[in-house]
This record gives C-alpha cells, sequence and structure tokens, in this order.
C-alpha cells in the first residue's frame, strides 16, 4: 500500500443469498432439506485504488452493483473474498433519507444520528446541530415537526447537512442530489466542491454524467458486477452513454 | 480476508459505541409511546388494567393467598417479556435504513430494544413496589434481588430477540407467528391462576417453560416466604446463558446477509 492510497479493494466478490424459486413451504425445507436461498454473485473480483484527495465516480446501469460496492468499501456489507484496507474515516453514506425515523422529528432525528455517527460530546454536538439547521436552510420550527410530514426535498436536505456535519476523511454519496430544489443542488455542489479542495476523499455514484465530470477526476463503469471501464472520468462517461 | 481498518484507539471506539447504543435505546423509549396521550404511562395501565382484569376474574376461585401480590409479580415480568419480543422481533427489518448507512454493528437493534424496555420495567416496577405494598408487600432488602433476577431474565429475552430477530429476516413468517404463540405462552405460564389448577397431564409442559423459571423466581422475591432456592438460581442463569448461545449462534451465521436482504 503505497503512502496516499486512502482504499484499496482487492479482488473483492459479494454474493447475496437469493430466495431460491421454487422452495416455497416449510415441509420443502424440512422435509426435503432444500437449501431456500441460493448464493447470487452481486460483484466479481473488483479492483480498484483510490488515494487520498481522489474523487472517483462510480457509474452504470440499474442493479449493477454500484449501492452494493459503496456498502461493501464502508464496511457495511462483508465481501465473500478478497480484501479492502481503508486508511481513514467514514461519513455516513449519503442516500436519499438514509437512516432517519419518519416518526421522530428533526431534532430529535440530529441528535439520535449524531450519537450513532459519533459526534457525542456536548459541545462539538451543539456546534453540529447549528451546522446543520443553518445548511439544510430548515426553520426550527420545522425541525420540530416529525420528519414524517417533510417534503422528499427536505428530508434529502436533512440527510444531506446531518452527514455532512461529520468531520470524515471519506465522502460517500449515492445518488442524492436528484432531489432537492435547484437552489439546494447548487449548493450542495458547491459544498462537494469545497470538500474536495480541502483534500477529503470522495465516492460519488450518479446517473448524471456532468455531474459526475464536475466532480470526479477518475471513474469507474460497472456492468452486471464487473468493473469493465476504469480511468479518467470523462472517456468513462463516455462510455457509459454508449451503453444505452 | 481482510475487513476495512480504522484509525480508531479500542478505548474510543468502546466509548463511542455506548453512546451509540443509548441512542439507540432512547429512540425506542421515545418511539414506542410516541402520539399516544398518556406516553410512557401505558407501561403500568397495561399491567394494571390486566391486574384489574384477574382479581375480578380468579380472586375468588383461584384460593390464592395475597392474589394481588401473586398476580402482579408475575405480570410485571410477563409484560416485560412480551414487550421486548415483540418490539425485537422486527428491529433488523424497521432498521434498514440504518443499516444500509452505516458501519454499525446489527446486534445493538436488538440489544436497544431490550434496555429500552429495561428502562420501562424499572418506571412500572417503581410504581407496582407500591401497589405491592398496598397488597402486603414488606420492603426489605430482599428486594434486592430483584437485580439479579432482572438481569438472568434480559440476558434470555436477549438471546431469544437474537433469534428472533434474524430469522424474521429471511422468513418474515416468523413476527407473524409470535404475535400468535404469545397468548398461549401467557397461558402456559402460571401467571393469574395457581400452578395447581393446572390439568397434571399439562403440569411438565408448564413445570418446562423457561418463562416460568423465572416467573418463579420473581415470585420467590416478592411473595413466596421463602427467598428463592439456590437450584432456581442456578437453572434459570443455566437457561438464560443457553438462549443466549443459541441466539448469538444463530444470530451471527445470518448477519452478513442482513443487508441484501431488508
Amino acid at each position: 500500500m503505497s503512502k496516499d492510497t486512502i482504499i484499496k479493494v482487492e479482488d473483492v466478490s459479494v454474493s447475496f443469498w437469493q430466495n431460491n424459486v421454487g422452495v416455497y413451504s416449510l415441509k420443502d425445507l424440512i422435509v426435503k432439506r432444500k437449501n431456500p436461498f441460493k448464493n447470487k454473485r452481486i460483484l466479481n473480483d473488483i479492483n480498484v485504488e483510490i488515494f487520498r484527495g481522489q474523487s472517483m465516480g462510480i457509474v452504470g446501469r440499474n442493479g449493477s452493483g454500484k449501492s452494493t460496492l459503496l456498502r461493501t468499501i464502508a464496511g457495511i456489507i462483508k465481501p465473500e473474498t478478497g480484501t479492502i484496507t481503508v486508511n481513514g474515516t467514514f461519513a455516513p453514506i449519503l442516500a436519499i433519507g438514509a437512516g432517519l425515523e419518519l416518526e421522530l422529528t428533526g431534532y430529535e432525528n440530529i441528535s439520535m444520528l449524531l450519537a450513532l455517527y459519533g459526534t457525542s460530546n456536548a459541545a462539538t454536538k451543539q456546534e453540529a446541530i447549528d451546522k446543520i439547521s443553518e445548511f439544510s436552510e430548515l426553520k426550527s420550527e420545522v425541525l420540530r415537526m416529525p420528519v414524517k410530514q417533510y417534503s422528499s426535498g427536505m428530508v434529502a436536505r436533512l440527510a444531506f447537512s446531518i452527514s455532512l456535519a461529520n468531520d470524515s476523511d471519506i465522502l460517500i454519496i449515492d445518488e442524492v442530489l436528484a432531489v432537492g430544489d435547484q437552489g439546494f443542488q447548487a449548493k450542495c455542489m458547491e459544498k462537494i466542491y469545497e470538500i474536495k479542495h480541502k483534500g477529503k476523499t470522495i465516492l460519488f455514484v450518479s446517473h448524471f454524467p456532468d455531474d459526475v465530470m464536475k466532480i470526479c477526476d477518475t471513474a469507474i463503469l460497472l456492468e452486471n458486477g464487473y468493473v469493465t471501464h476504469a480511468g479518467p472520468s470523462r472517456d468513462i462517461c463516455d462510455n457509459y452513454k454508449q451503453l444505452f | 480476508m481482510g475487513y476495512p481498518v480504522r484509525k480508531v484507539s479500542t478505548n474510543s471506539a468502546n466509548v463511542q459505541n455506548i453512546d451509540r447504543i443509548y441512542a439507540l435505546s432512547k429512540r425506542n423509549v421515545i418511539l414506542r409511546y410516541k402520539n399516544s396521550f398518556a406516553g410512557f404511562l401505558w407501561g403500568f395501565f397495561k399491567p394494571l388494567l390486566y391486574l384489574l382484569i384477574f382479581t375480578v376474574i380468579f380472586k375468588q376461585r383461584s384460593g390464592i393467598d395475597n392474589y394481588v401480590l401473586y398476580a402482579t409479580s408475575g405480570l410485571i415480568f410477563w409484560f416485560f417479556f412480551s414487550n421486548s419480543t415483540s418490539q425485537s422481533v422486527s428491529s433488523i427489518i424497521g432498521s434498514a435504513g440504518l443499516l444500509k448507512a452505516l458501519n454499525i454493528p446489527s446486534y445493538f437493534f436488538p440489544l436497544s430494544e431490550v434496555l429500552g424496555e429495561l428502562f420501562n420495567l424499572l418506571l412500572t416496577l417503581i410504581v407496582f413496589l407500591i401497589i405491592m405494598h398496598w397488597g402486603g408487600l414488606v420492603y426489605d432488602l430482599r428486594l434486592l434481588l430483584i437485580v439479579p433476577c432482572v438481569a438472568m431474565f434480559a440476558i434470555f429475552v436477549y438471546g431469544l430477540n437474537l433469534l428472533l430477530c434474524s430469522m424474521n429476516v429471511f422468513f418474515r413468517d416468523i413476527g407473524i407467528i409470535w404475535g400468535t404463540i404469545q397468548p398461549a405462552l401467557f397461558f402456559l405460564t402460571p401467571i393469574a391462576i395457581p400452578e395447581t389448577d393446572i390439568p397434571t397431564e399439562y403440569r411438565t409442559i408448564i413445570v418446562n417453560n423457561p418463562i416460568y423459571f423465572f416467573i418463579r423466581l420473581g415470585r420467590g422475591i416478592f411473595y413466596n416466604p421463602e427467598p428463592p432456592s439456590s437450584q432456581l438460581w442456578i437453572s434459570c442463569a443455566i437457561i438464560a446463558l443457553s438462549m443466549f448461545l443459541v441466539g448469538q449462534f444463530v444470530f451471527n451465521r445470518l448477519k452478513n446477509q442482513f443487508i441484501s436482504a431488508i
């Protein structure tokens, strides 16, 4: 592992259990001892190396394994084979509404998620809450409402702001910018640039090649669980567009 | 096989984990009675209502001295068991959002359900200690035995929760069946009626019902003139530990596949 490598993924394969069609009854399960699940490969022999401060885009069609790759890198999914070496800390994966509890209010969610992300110190916590309410532009009366009453754009604002409040080395963004109004989208892009310029590492999944080219230096193209192309983001986005 | 390596010292990681479990338990306590008018008061309204019903129906015919104390000592523990298992059974499924976004050990979810329910049990106990005093309970040092008793019961319940919530991810029938089995378990555990009222041919089931061991332990503290025998303590410890190990084993076998199934 060279000095500035922050994430190294070597020969990683991931499989999920899938319902074995045809085995439905408990009788089959117990009497015939059929396995109700079969292994399905989601990722095959993935090799990726990401350097500190690099922004890497991941593109591919629906179901090609993008989210699974992100989760595997973040340690949420254990790989079946292969090695992942990470030399830094992760912010929680930014996905739409990630981890927000709909019944709880905005403030209760912020407080719970900050503790789960590892910000427990009272002073830093208050500072983080201020930052979150400022960045999300949600008024305190809104933050006192249960999240289930929010519009999808407001949910995205809150989730995005909470994830960014965490000062970690690696930011993972899983198609979150699609919701939220244009103003907030622009603000998020600006924030992502800022994070990038601070020398943080970014993993970015998006279906919009333009966004990928704007944010990422390099990119990979996933097809059916294989990395078929890797290189400068401009070239990879061209490859991606040719898929359609 | 390698796992992601993080630059946190074990000590601070442990502190962080305690904070995380606390945050989740707090969430559970808030969520349980959210949007209900009486809020956490339901924690003891429910057993209180059962106590009233049982007193009306069974007091005369059961022939038990101090019926209020007898029924209460069973009901408190039964509700701890019933509430925390029925909440926990869907704890993994219900936490899909968090589990998919954050590298957080999945056992935190069933564990925080038990801890949240322990907090409710504490509130319930405080109120019921007053009711039981009126029912004839003498306050003495023996009541302190409640601490190891509840601790062992909680380990048993946690083990069962690990089993239920992990299997429920793959066989959603578990969650449905569990709601149906509970009333049966309730009546197979002498809570409102004396053991001797159960027909002899079914008595073996009752005597071997693991929940009843813990109820007997609680009765030994609150109701019986004699404190629980050391034999009963040992049996409860063995049951709690075995349930914990079985739950842990099944949970660990299944946990790596949670993400794809929730």
